[in-house]
């Protein structure tokens, strides 16, 4: 296969992944303005999950330790990653979203990003720590018997429909009566509660459903690149992912995809050719970060609803009766 | 006795919490949004008094001096970014991204300055002692005295001093502190650079204690002071500085029990159980939460 094919190959189903996580971030924080700065900690939880039940149990001779391996086949890892990252988001939910203040939430989420991160990068039997998980067996290749070059096609059209089928959803979720309660929470939680909507149950759904999103995606990544390590998640991802929405524009979901297209695809592939200096090798990536970070507060600036804004809704307008009605109908109330 | 040597440690680990958990939670209780940046406040605080320090000059000099610089980099980080937002009325939720934001920025402006090599101060970490029960270093005692003076400090600038009584109204109600005739812009700039001012000393007093340091060594340490802000109730001064020794001697003395690489997963620990037994932090009444 011709490099660049295979290039924009791999760019296309990084690009799907990416959509999937903007989604979820939409939904927590575009929709439900639930602040959580560890949403990247459910990609990874979604990643090694996927992985390791995908992959047969622990050899002690290959140098990886982890829990489980349980040697499913292929759709069982994926949905499972998901699950336990979406079981996860409702755990932190339960401490994060109990309080009305959103400081809480946003310390509460930083606080658990640097802990799991800790935990999983220092306790190997887990996820095989900082060395992380490899050799995870690419989906469906065996059984369907394709050479390498078909495969990376039949990938990209895996994770496309994928990507497809989550993308009607949470259209649909986005745009259905539940969607409207999450955005009337984010707007004015007391309002929302004083029409009695129960906030906390509709912001810990909120919760587990963008993290089903994240795993979801940290699933897809460890079965198309079969590899996946601690240096793949460090909270900069997280920014990053924040940064595509609101560039993009936060609550809705062509602008969350506008801006993973923007943000992570483009913008990170395309420093990727500027020259090393020599005797730095952090140089370049910390730039990066920095021109992410000044692109975002520059966007909250100039255009805080993003490129793409969400949609206000418009209602009908109502018809009010004529004025010899309502004389009518006061008389019979008074009467 | 290895508990007891513990404690003693716990004690300098609450003096370097205690320092910028007390300016946080002020600066917190003004702007009414966290600054999610006080970490790589703490890391570049550090890095001002390493230069200082370089040049030959006395390490306390040289924190001093840190401290100082990290002040004024946080009144100037306030005038140029978050001023901007909190006068156009930006909602809490968009000023935490920001402060999130900006926390990254630091942080990889940081290592692209001073590199990703751990360094250290030029200074003999001091004999050690045995006082009473503990064994700590000269250094270390220090440390204490350094934060017992910082925290009387601010205790007669709350109590005593105008502006810090109106650094005290503006945290019970901005809006008829301003009408009382306080300058709000003044005392929000004043709180900044005493947040940033402790945070500095902090980042410097914690890489002594750690000895070496590099960029993220003070995000790394960052959850562990808002552990302490929310046990002592946000926005509360005096509360922050009984959180800090809560939190400072509980990781020190778990280190005892469990694997010390674990220790400060045991603030989180406490955060998670004050967040959902006692939101509003152990000593606050009703109201700021």
């Amino acid at each position: 296969m011709d490099a660049t094919i295979a290039y924009l190959l791999t760019l296309a189903v990084y690009y799907f992944i990416f959509n999937i996580q903007t989604w979820g971030l939409n939904l927590q924080f575009g929709v439900a303005g639930i602040l959580n700065f560890a949403y990247i900690i459910f990609f990874a939880v979604g990643a090694y999950i996927t992985g390791t039940f995908a992959l047969p149990h622990a050899d002690p001779f290959s140098g990886q330790t982890y829990f489980f391996g349980f040697a499913l086949p292929f759709p069982i890892p994926l949905i499972a990653g998901g699950l336990v990252a979406a079981a996860l988001g409702l755990l932190v939910g339960v401490i994060a979203l109990k309080r009305l203040r959103s400081d809480y939430m946003a310390i509460v989420t930083v606080s658990v990003g640097a802990i799991v991160y800790d935990i999983i990068g220092n306790y190997f039997p887990l996820f095989n720590g900082q060395d992380g998980i490899s050799g995870v067996p690419f989906p469906l290749q065996t059984r369907l018997g394709l050479d390498y070059n078909t495969y990376q096609w039949f990938f990209m059209g895996l994770a496309g429909v994928i990507m497809l089928i989550l993308f009607l959803i949470i259209q649909r979720i986005t745009h259905s009566p539940f969607g409207r309660t999450l955005r009337s929470i984010r707007e004015d939680q007391d309002v929302s509660e004083a029409f009695g909507k129960d906030t906390f149950r509709y912001r810990m759904i909120a919760m587990a459903i963008g993290c089903f999103y994240a795993g979801v995606a940290g699933g897809l990544l460890i079965e198309y690149i079969s590899a996946f390590n601690p240096s793949g998640w460090t909270a900069g991802e997280t920014f990053v992912l924040f940064a595509a929405l609101i560039i993009g524009g936060r609550g809705n979901n062509w602008g969350a995809a506008l801006g993973a297209l923007l943000v992570p695809v483009i913008f990170q592939e395309a420093t990727r050719y500027l020259p090393q200096f020599p005797n730095s090798d952090t140089l370049v990536p910390a730039l990066r970060n920095v021109v992410v970070g000044v692109l975002l507060i520059v966007t909250l600036w100039f255009r805080p609803q993003g490129l793409l804004p969400e949609r206000k809704a418009k209602f009908p307008k109502v018809q009010l009766d004529a004025p010899e009605n309502k004389q009518e109908e006061a008389d019979v109330a008074l009467g | 006795m290895i508990y007891l040597h513990a404690i003693g440690f716990g004690l300098v680990t609450a003096s370097i919490l205690a320092l910028c958990s007390v300016g946080l939670t002020l600066q917190f209780g003004v702007t009414n949004y966290i600054n999610f940046a006080i970490g790589a406040y703490l890391t570049i605080g550090a890095y001002f008094a390493w230069m200082v320090n370089g040049i030959g000059l006395n390490i306390w000099v040289a924190m001093v001096v840190g401290g100082l610089l990290t002040g004024v980099m946080a009144v100037v980080l306030n005038l140029g970014i978050m001023q901007n937002f909190v006068r156009r009325d930006f909602p809490v939720l968009f000023m935490l991204i920001v402060m999130f934001g900006l926390s990254l920025i630091l942080q990889n402006v940081t290592l692209a300055i001073w590199g990703a090599n751990f360094q250290n101060y030029k200074v003999s970490s001091g004999q050690e002692l045995s006082i009473g029960p503990f064994l700590l270093t000269s250094q270390q005692l220090v440390i204490i005295g350094i934060a017992v003076v910082a925290m009387l400090g601010v205790h007669v600038l709350l109590t005593y001093t105008k502006v810090g009584k109106a650094m005290r109204a503006m945290s019970d109600n901005p809006t008829l502190a301003r009408n009382c005739g306080i300058d709000t812009d003044l005392v929000t700039n004043f709180t900044w650079f005493i947040s940033g001012f402790l945070a500095g000393v902090a980042g410097v007093v914690l890489a002594l204690n750690i000895t070496s340091f590099q960029p993220s060594f003070g995000s790394d340490f960052e959850f562990v002071i808002f552990a302490a802000i929310i046990v002592g109730g946000i926005g509360r001064p005096y509360g922050a500085m009984v959180g800090a020794l809560i939190i400072g001697l509980v990781t020190e003395v778990s280190a005892a029990f469990i694997d010390s690489s674990y220790k400060n997963d045991m603030a989180f620990a406490i955060l998670v159980l004050v967040l959902l037994l006692r939101p509003q932090g152990i000593f606050a009444t009703e109201g700021k939460a």
